[in-house]
This record gives structure tokens, C-alpha cells and sequence, in this order.
């Protein structure tokens, strides 16, 4: 189909191989103005043969957004984080390393991470299992509707995380909450104060999450379980596997890539967890007796209440570390999952 | 391939078309738009439609938020210069924004100083003695109470008789332990087998700072040196809402909660400390109440919570127009009209004599005479001196005495667990 357009562009004489280092396209045309009906194609196959340093300006939008709005506030945090910053004063004391060090002996900050911890742990391996479960019932191709489920599946996760919060609040009530009083119906001792006690507070910030991303995360599973090509399960029906069988043997270890995906930016997002205990506890301790003060909701804390912006800035670059390690351990993994692949 | 094309071409019309729509200001913008941010209840609806009326001119612009994240999106924006045209300011922020006057535009002689309650204009006044804010309403602290529950569990219910059964918060405490005592065996057991705790006050917390605001120093000296580890008040507030928090009189629901509107008609608790600002919120939450509640004297005499003043950042855009509406909306006869019509109790003591006030009665609190009983409290006050982290501060003391409630520390341990706290966190 390019043939035609190749030829055009470039002159017999020339190689049509390598496009991109072609001296000046633009040149070679000027003398011979293509027929109108085949200009067309030309100007196609002209944007191939720009010179490849237009890719940054195009690209360029972003990374000047990205300097002003990502890269400078970053770079000014850092610089904060050695003051004992006053966020209205005028003169800023300078503290040197006294906010790190200040912030390795505080038991909140290692509160905080235990809790988002607690909540990352509650709130992605649970899902995941569900996920993965709802993508299974949704594949199913006798399953009726199937657009309409996969669609509403999304509603979660367009609603206001606020909103979800108001209401899991009250549904989470310890005297009037609809999770007691299911509780009791189902005669459990239910008198369980959701938002006074640690573990019960983790789950039920990570209900929300869960709620919100359950869907979300069922749709990806679901792309990725019709990308198994339908051959392996025709197989193994030959081979008289079971429905279980399939599933354990086929489905999930062609979804180990979409896991591990799912894991990281489950993961990325459990490290950010803020406005759900925010709205649960009504301050900004997360509960109180810190009990769901997440990394985030603590460095909010810091900064906003307590007007120490220079400490809350070395929140912030710990919270940056505690990344960079999370993210060096899932680069790991996945490398290795890759590589167990090529082995066989 | 056409078809494509014209597809694309109609969305990209009508996303062209949904801009233009949004970006078009209707008529009215040749009216002065004056920016108002706010939190709760500061700009009653009736005040912004009657300003309104007055100056067809002028377009009020008002932005909600709740309190603490309006004093902080403040800060933001006095560092950034996006302030709006007047910014409500509560009084326990009040000594926070005093440490910077150089943001606020001075209205000394805006309004005629001696209309005001001394001590809440003084909480408007920068600590180089700038004016920077116009104080709004005095959260008076009184008791709301449940006269069909106190009669069910033995207490009397006149108004007058209640406030003689606690003279002291001692007394307060003791009263609450004689409801107790007086719960059917139903509502006893209730809490651990059911899902409903009943008590006598809805949250004892509520008494900390209710004690605190009776005495004439929290924990700053009024050069601003810390005195919360010290001052002998606040102690003393903390040590007796610990006590009240152990005798088992309180459910220990949060306020503002849906728990708390459920309680409230549920009869779940028979007390609440309210300031006067609080009374509507009730009147709308428990409709079906109406006329079981009455209002008697706060223990240890008269008390205050809350109360707010209206400032001009100086980065304003219309001061002018800003300065006539703080004028107008917290001129006496207007604080007399709120009043009347949200309960917002007025920071002019040139009211507290008109008969208006005085003899203001509310059919939902049993006719009691509000305005009389908020009047003898707001009189019984002294000047309280509000400190830099004031509101930091009493965050980490509330949730020292939120673990005594639910029995996780002793009073003993609690304190000094607060007191390490605001050590850590709090440098001025």
C-alpha cells in the first residue's frame, strides 16, 4: 500500500530504506510538484521523513508543565525541608537536618506507616481476589447483559471519593450503622466501633477502596483474560480438565503480568491514601489515637495543622524513599517474572 | 471514512460549543462580584439575600468549607495572593492569624468599637494592634436538655430547678450518674447487646473545653509564651472531663455525626452543651423533638465555644465594597436579626439590653427565654486569651481525653501522653 507513496517521495535514485536520515526531503521535492491527487500521500509520507528533533517539541508541552507544576514544587519541598519553615513569616530559621532526624524518632510517622500498610494490605489483596473472580463470571459467555454489567461495574469509580466516604461513614456507624446491624441479624457480637479501633478502622477504609476500585480492576482482568487465546481451553477441555483446573493451570498464570500491574498501581495508590480517613475521622490524626493516620494524612497533619511545613517537607521526601524502594522490589519481581517466562 | 470525519467534526463542535458555554458570564456581569469564604454558619442565607437586595449592584460570592480546611486553604492562599474579598475567621484560629496582621487591611473605625463585647474585640485585634477583624457572633454555652427524659429518670425538669442540681461541673457529673442509675435494665444492657449506648450527655468531651473557656488563660500567656503543661485550668478541665468520661454518663458519640442526629431523636442522651449557634443545628436535626427540650445554666457559670469575626485580607480585590458589607452585616440591628432567625447569639453588648433580645423565647426549647439565659451567660464571661496553635493544641488534648473514653489510658497517662505530644509537634 506504500509503494506507491515511497516511490514519490523519494526518487528512484535514492534508497527508500532509511527514511529518518534522509538529507532534506523537503529539497528533493521542491523541483517536481506532485499531481494534486497525489500530494496527499506525499504529505504522509513527509511527516516520516521530518527530522526526528520535532519529536521534542511536540513532546515538549509536558515536560514545561512538568518543570513548572511537578519538578520545581518538588525541588523548593526539598529545599523546605532543612528550615523550621513558618508558612506566613517572613524570616525562615534554618534547621539543617534537625527535621530528619526529629522525624526517624517520631512513633507517629512509624504509625502512620504501619497503618497505610495495614490499609494497602487490606484493601489490594482482597480485591484482587475478587477481581479476578468477577472477571471470571463476567467472561463467561453465556452471561447475559454483558455490556451492562461490565459498565455499571464503573460507576463506583467515577463517584466523588468524598461521597463514598460519607456514606461508608455511616453505613460503618458504631450505634446506627447498617454493618452493626447486619452484625447482629447474622448474630455476631456487633458492637464493633469501626472508627475507634485500629484493625476495624483499616477495613473499613479499605472497603471504600475496595468498592471504588473492585470494577475498575475486574475490567483489566477481564482485557486480559480475552487476550488468552481460546485454543488453550479448547485443549484442555480435549484433555478433560476441570473448570477449576483450567482456571488454576491456564487463566491464572497467563494473568501473571496483569497482576503484577495491578499490584503496582494497587500499591501507588495505597502509599496515597488520604481523603478516605480524612472524611472517616473527622480530623486530620486519622482517628483518635492515630488509628488510621496514613503517611499522607500525617504529612497533611504537619503541615496544615501544626504549621510545620519544613518537617512535613521531610514527610514528603521520606515518603518519596519509601517509593522508590516499593517500586525498585515490584521492578525486581517483575523482571523476574519476565525472565521465567523467556526460560521456558 | 466520511462518516468518521463528520462525526469528529460534530463532537469537536460541540465540545467547542460546551467552552463557549461555560466561559460566557450571563448578564449579570456588570455586578461586583465580592468574595466571601466561610465555613459553617457565619453568612446566613438571609443576610446574603437581603445585602443583595439592598445593593442590586453587588453579587455576593460565597465559599463553604468546613472549618479547619477553610483556615487552612487561608494560609495557602495569603502566601499565593488568591484571597477573597472577606475571609471568616473562627476564634480558636483567631490567635494564629493575630501572629500576622501584615495580611489583613485595617478596619479600625469601620464600625463603632464600643457596640462590640470587649474581649471579642479584642480577639480581632493583631498583635501590633492593627484592627484585622470584626468579631461576629459570641458562642454562648449553655445546656440543652430533654425535659421527658429527665422526668422519666427522676430529675426535675424546670429550668430552674436543673440548673440549681449542678452549681459545679462536679455537681453536673454527679446529676448524670442519677440518670444513669435510672436507666431501664433494657438501656443498661443495650450497649453491649444491642447497638445503642444510652447516657446522660452525648460526649463528655464536649465538657473540656466548655470547663477550659471559664477561666481567663488556655496555653498561652498573653506575650505568647506556652503555658499548657502549667496552667492550673487546663488541668483542671482535663483531670474532671476524665472523671466525667469514667463514670459512664456519656455514650461518647461524636458530635455532627449521623450518629449524633440519630441520637438526638432517639433520646439516645438527655444533654448537650450547647452554644447558642448550636440550637438551630438541633431545631433542623430533630424536628420531632420539638418542645422536649429546654435550656438551663451551664455548670460553674456561664460559657463560651466557639464564636467567629470577619477580616479583609489586604490582597482583596473590592475592599471598599467588602468594608460595607462587614458594616452592614455585623451592625447591631442586623447581629439582632440573625439572631432571631438562626440563633447566631450577637457579639454587640449594645443588645444585651434591648428587649428584643432579652425577651426572645423558641416554642422547640419549651419557650425558655434563650435570649435572657444567653445573655446572663455572655455577661458571666471574662476574656480568654487565644494563642498561636491553639487549635493544634486542642486537638492533641482532645484525643488524650478521647482514649480515657474509650477506657484505653487513665487519666494520669493520657496527660502526659498530650502533654509529650504537643512537646513534639508544637513550637510556638
Amino acid at each position: 500500500m506504500s509503494n506507491s507513496a515511497n516511490s514519490l517521495a523519494a526518487p528512484k535514485k535514492r534508497k527508500p530504506t532509511n527514511v529518518f536520515k534522509s538529507e532534506d526531503p523537503h529539497k528533493s521535492e521542491k523541483p517536481k510538484r506532485p499531481k494534486r491527487s497525489e500530494r496527499r500521500k506525499a504529505t504522509e509520507n513527509g511527516i516520516k521523513a521530518l527530522n526526528p528533533n520535532w519529536g521534542y517539541a511536540f513532546v515538549a508541552p509536558f515536560f514545561v508543565m512538568f518543570l513548572i507544576f511537578g519538578l520545581a514544587p518538588v525541588i523548593y519541598s526539598i529545599w523546605i525541608a532543612f528550615y523550621n519553615w513558618d508558612p506566613l513569616g517572613d524570616e525562615q530559621q534554618f534547621y539543617g537536618l534537625t527535621n530528619f532526624t526529629d522525624l526517624i524518632v517520631d512513633e507517629n510517622f512509624w504509625i502512620a506507616l504501619r497503618n497505610t500498610f495495614s490499609i494497602w494490605f487490606f484493601s489490594t489483596i482482597p480485591q484482587m481476589i475478587m477481581a479476578i473472580g468477577l472477571a471470571s463470571i463476567l467472561r463467561n459467555p453465556r452471561l447475559k447483559g454483558a455490556t451492562f454489567w461490565r459498565t455499571i461495574l464503573l460507576v463506583p469509580n467515577i463517584t466523588s471519593v468524598l461521597a463514598i466516604a460519607i456514606v461508608f461513614g455511616q453505613l460503618f456507624g458504631r450505634d446506627f450503622g447498617l454493618v452493626n446491624l447486619a452484625l447482629t441479624y447474622l448474630g455476631m457480637p456487633a458492637h464493633i466501633d469501626w472508627i475507634a479501633e485500629p484493625l476495624p478502622s483499616h477495613i473499613a477504609i479499605a472497603t471504600m477502596i475496595t468498592w471504588r476500585w473492585l470494577g475498575y480492576n475486574a475490567l483489566i482482568f477481564l482485557a486480559a483474560m480475552l487476550a488468552i487465546p481460546s485454543y488453550l481451553y479448547e485443549s484442555a477441555d480435549l484433555d478433560g480438565a476441570s473448570k477449576w483446573q483450567q482456571f488454576r493451570y491456564i487463566t491464572l498464570p497467563q494473568l501473571r503480568n496483569t497482576i503484577t500491574f495491578v499490584l503496582i498501581v494497587g500499591t501507588i495508590g495505597g502509599l496515597q491514601v488520604f481523603a478516605e480517613p480524612l472524611t472517616l475521622g473527622g480530623n486530620m490524626s486519622g482517628g483518635d489515637s492515630r488509628q488510621f493516620s496514613t503517611l499522607t494524612l500525617f504529612l497533611y497533619e504537619q503541615a496544615f495543622q501544626n504549621n510545620r511545613w519544613g518537617y512535613a517537607a521531610a514527610i514528603g521526601i521520606f515518603i518519596t524513599i519509601i517509593v522508590i524502594i516499593i517500586s525498585a522490589i515490584n521492578f525486581a519481581i517483575t523482571r523476574r517474572i519476565s525472565s521465567e517466562d523467556n526460560d521456558k | 471514512m466520511n462518516r468518521k470525519t463528520s462525526l469528529r467534526s460534530a463532537m469537536a463542535l460541540l465540545v467547542v460549543a460546551s467552552l463557549t458555554l461555560v466561559g460566557i458570564q450571563p448578564a449579570q456581569a456588570a455586578k461586583t462580584q465580592v468574595t466571601i469564604w466561610s465555613y459553617g454558619n457565619v453568612i446566613e442565607p438571609w443576610g446574603e439575600q437581603e445585602y443583595e437586595r439592598l445593593h442590586p449592584n453587588i453579587d455576593l460570592k460565597i465559599k463553604k468549607n468546613s472549618m479547619d480546611a477553610h483556615h487552612q486553604s487561608l494560609i495557602t492562599a495569603f502566601k499565593a495572593n488568591t484571597t477573597p474579598d472577606i475571609a471568616a475567621i473562627e476564634v480558636s484560629y483567631s490567635g494564629f492569624f493575630r501572629s500576622y496582621p501584615k495580611y489583613f487591611t485595617n478596619l479600625s473605625g469601620l464600625v463603632n468599637e464600643n457596640d462590640y463585647l470587649d474581649w471579642r474585640w479584642d480577639q480581632g485585634v493583631g498583635k501590633d494592634g492593627k484592627v484585622i477583624g470584626i468579631p461576629t457572633d459570641v458562642g454562648g454555652l449553655q445546656v440543652a436538655y430533654r425535659k421527658d427524659l429527665f422526668k422519666a429518670h427522676g430529675l426535675p425538669t424546670d429550668r430552674e430547678a436543673v440548673g440549681k442540681l449542678w452549681p459545679t461541673w462536679q455537681a453536673f457529673i454527679n446529676t448524670g450518674k442519677t440518670y444513669v442509675s435510672k436507666l431501664s435494665t433494657a438501656e443498661k444492657t443495650s450497649c453491649k447487646v444491642k447497638k445503642v449506648c444510652y447516657g446522660f450527655i452525648d460526649n463528655a468531651g464536649t465538657m473540656y473545653p466548655a470547663i477550659l473557656n471559664q477561666g481567663t488563660k488556655k496555653y498561652y500567656e498573653t506575650n505568647g509564651t506556652l503555658i499548657y503543661n502549667t496552667n492550673a485550668n487546663v488541668k483542671t478541665a482535663f483531670t474532671t472531663t476524665a472523671t466525667a468520661m469514667n463514670s459512664g454518663i456519656s455514650t461518647r458519640i461524636n458530635q455532627f455525626t449521623s450518629d449524633w442526629n440519630a441520637g438526638m431523636m432517639k433520646g439516645v442522651f438527655a444533654t448537650v452543651l450547647a452554644p447558642a449557634w448550636m440550637l438551630d443545628y438541633i431545631k433542623q436535626q430533630a424536628k420531632s423533638t420539638s418542645g422536649k427540650w429546654d435550656v438551663a445554666d451551664l455548670p460553674g457559670g456561664g460559657g463560651n465555644l466557639g464564636g467567629s469575626q470577619l477580616s479583609i485580607p489586604t490582597a482583596a480585590k473590592h475592599p471598599q465594597e467588602a468594608k460595607d458589607f462587614i458594616k452592614w452585616y455585623l451592625s447591631p440591628a442586623i447581629q439582632l436579626e440573625i439572631f432571631k432567625r438562626y440563633g447566631l447569639f450577637p457579639s454587640a453588648s449594645s443588645l444585651y439590653s434591648n428587649p428584643a433580645l432579652t425577651g426572645y423565647k423558641d416554642k422547640f426549647f419549651s419557650n425558655a427565654p434563650i435570649g435572657q439565659i444567653y445573655v446572663t451567660g455572655a455577661r458571666q464571661l471574662r476574656p480568654i486569651f487565644e494563642g498561636k496553635n491553639q487549635r493544634a493544641i486542642d486537638n492533641y488534648f482532645g484525643q488524650a481525653l478521647a482514649k480515657v473514653a474509650v477506657g484505653k489510658m487513665t487519666a494520669s497517662a493520657a496527660w502526659s501522653d498530650a502533654i509529650t505530644q504537643i512537646q513534639k509537634n508544637i513550637r510556638d
